[in-house]
């Protein structure tokens, strides 16, 4: 019974923290477009705070640069369980433009810490962050809480 | 009071409860629009494996030429696979595709069509710096002020050239100053080969004549045009760019020509060790030095080495010109080389 409220709750309201970790910032204008009343994210119960303590999503973009790499896993480290990471366009997948020879990139960001989303695309569509978001999103969160 | 009351009968209804509870977004607005550029699509049928897709990628992930295996009937195919985590949608791969039908389609792009073609104007024109002698005539009467002097050069600014062919007319230089249609280079290419095949024909049927030429004479033939225009024009139908392209032979083209007169030959072989292609061969059988005209790059070693004067090397000039009776012709000079003959 309380599980069952509880993944009521977990599954209305989800929060993200949005990280850029040194990509082209054009996926996080993307973001700032579903948060623009033509999508309207809060609509789905989902909140971007770009607060990893308080975070069920984290948000990552950009192909980890030199100086992310150990920040990235202070923050993953902070944000409080159930947590699911989405790993949005194709920086955090394969550092795309950036992943050039001699580069200090090191993508990808699933290196660093467990990815359980991939949005593809650079950047993708606000309409396909929306879906890979609602898609894992709620019932991650839900079967994730109720493990532990 | 009486606008409290509305707002509660207002909110109390079962429509307005309807749509409250179920809200969602517009499905038009998450639709994907027509013009959006999704990742690119491969059609391995079509694919040359030319790999001009994967040099043009700016994404070094994202395009991967693949072969597929070799089996008993034909050898595999090489042709690219698009990795979507690598990809960044720009369509370049689509632009650079060479094949018709593409092998490589990536939505609507403005590039590939027709009007929009990356050279807006039917012809180009280029400043030959080697010829060029700086009079800086035609940068006087470009109208559009295309034509600038950068670091010593006269360069054209294509961008903005209007290819309205003032500075062609200005140029006190032949060729200094070229116009290049640049939209029909496969024809134009077609038409070199024709009249330059031609040309050789006529002179090696002349071969007789040319060997018996007295040294320090000329030898001259005459080609009608009309035939080779007839010709010609079934390549391409635009007859001024016909003219043009055979003019630009014609000022250009030096032929060097080997003539080979067996009866002078004693056997005694020394130009087949000399010949560097192995187009000069000795039959043992029937004791004769032959040459393979297929295999000869007319580089002149044969009738260098020759003590018996076996190879003769003579030049060709062109020259377009018109006969006595009016019509166009090809003037061939022939003349005999100036080289030393090694004793």
């Amino acid at each position: 019974m309380l599980n069952a409220v509880k993944d009521v709750i977990r599954k209305s309201s989800i929060h993200v923290c949005l990280i850029n970790t040194g990509g082209c910032n054009g996926c996080d204008i993307e973001v700032v477009a579903l948060l623009s009343p033509r999508y309207d994210l809060e609509q789905y119960g989902i909140y971007v705070h770009n607060n990893p303590r308080e975070a069920d999503v984290i948000l990552i973009t950009g192909a980890v640069s030199e100086q992310w790499r150990d920040k990235l896993i202070r923050i993953y480290n902070k944000a409080p369980q159930p947590k699911i990471v989405v790993a949005l366009g194709n920086c955090p997948l394969t550092g795309d433009v950036f992943n050039q020879e001699g580069c200090s990139v090191y993508a990808p960001v699933s290196d660093f810490i467990p990815v359980d989303a991939e949005v593809s695309g650079c950047p993708p569509r606000p309409s396909e962050i929306l879906a890979a978001i609602l898609a894992v999103g709620p019932d991650a969160i839900a079967a994730k809480g109720r493990q532990k | 009071m009486s606008s409290v009351i509305w707002y509660l009968y207002e909110f109390a209804r079962k429509s307005w409860a309807e749509s409250f509870a179920g809200a969602a977004t517009d499905p038009e607005i998450v639709e994907t629009p027509d013009r959006f550029r999704d990742f690119p699509q491969v059609f391995p049928e079509y694919c040359i494996s030319c790999g001009a897709c994967t040099s043009a990628c700016p994404a070094p992930a994202a395009i991967k030429l693949i072969r597929s295996e070799d089996n008993t009937e034909e050898e595999g195919k090489a042709y690219p696979v698009i990795n979507n985590r690598g990809c960044i949608r720009c369509g370049f791969c689509a632009e650079v595709c060479p094949t018709d039908p593409k092998a490589i389609t990536c939505g609507e792009n403005h590039l590939i069509k027709e009007e929009f073609t990356i050279i807006p104007v039917a012809k180009s024109y280029i400043i030959d710096d080697y010829l060029c002698i700086r009079c800086k005539k035609c940068q006087k009467v470009c109208p559009v002020n295309c034509i600038n002097e950068i670091e010593n050069k006269m360069e054209v600014d294509q961008s903005q050239c209007i290819a309205c062919g003032e500075c062609l007319k200005a140029c006190p230089v032949k060729g200094a100053l070229k116009a290049i249609s640049a939209s029909t280079i496969q024809e134009q290419k077609e038409i070199i080969n024709l009249t330059v095949n031609t040309l050789e024909q006529l002179i090696e049927s002349k071969r007789d004549a040319i060997t018996k030429l007295a040294p320090e004479k000329l030898f001259k033939i005459e080609l009608p045009l009309e035939e080779l225009l007839e010709k010609a024009r079934g390549i391409i139908s635009d007859e001024e760019l016909i003219m043009e392209t055979i003019e630009r032979i014609t000022d250009r083209l030096k032929m060097r020509i080997i003539t080979w007169d067996d009866d002078k030959c004693q056997h005694c072989q020394l130009c087949v060790k000399e010949c560097p292609t192995g187009a000069i061969k000795y039959n043992d059988e029937e004791d004769v030095v032959e040459r393979d005209t297929q295999k000869c790059i007319r580089c002149s070693t044969c009738y260098q080495t020759c003590p018996f004067g076996v190879a003769g090397y003579y030049i060709a000039k062109f020259l377009l010109d018109k006969s006595e009776t009016g019509e166009e012709e090809i003037l061939i000079t022939l003349k005999p080389a100036e080289l030393p003959i090694r004793g």
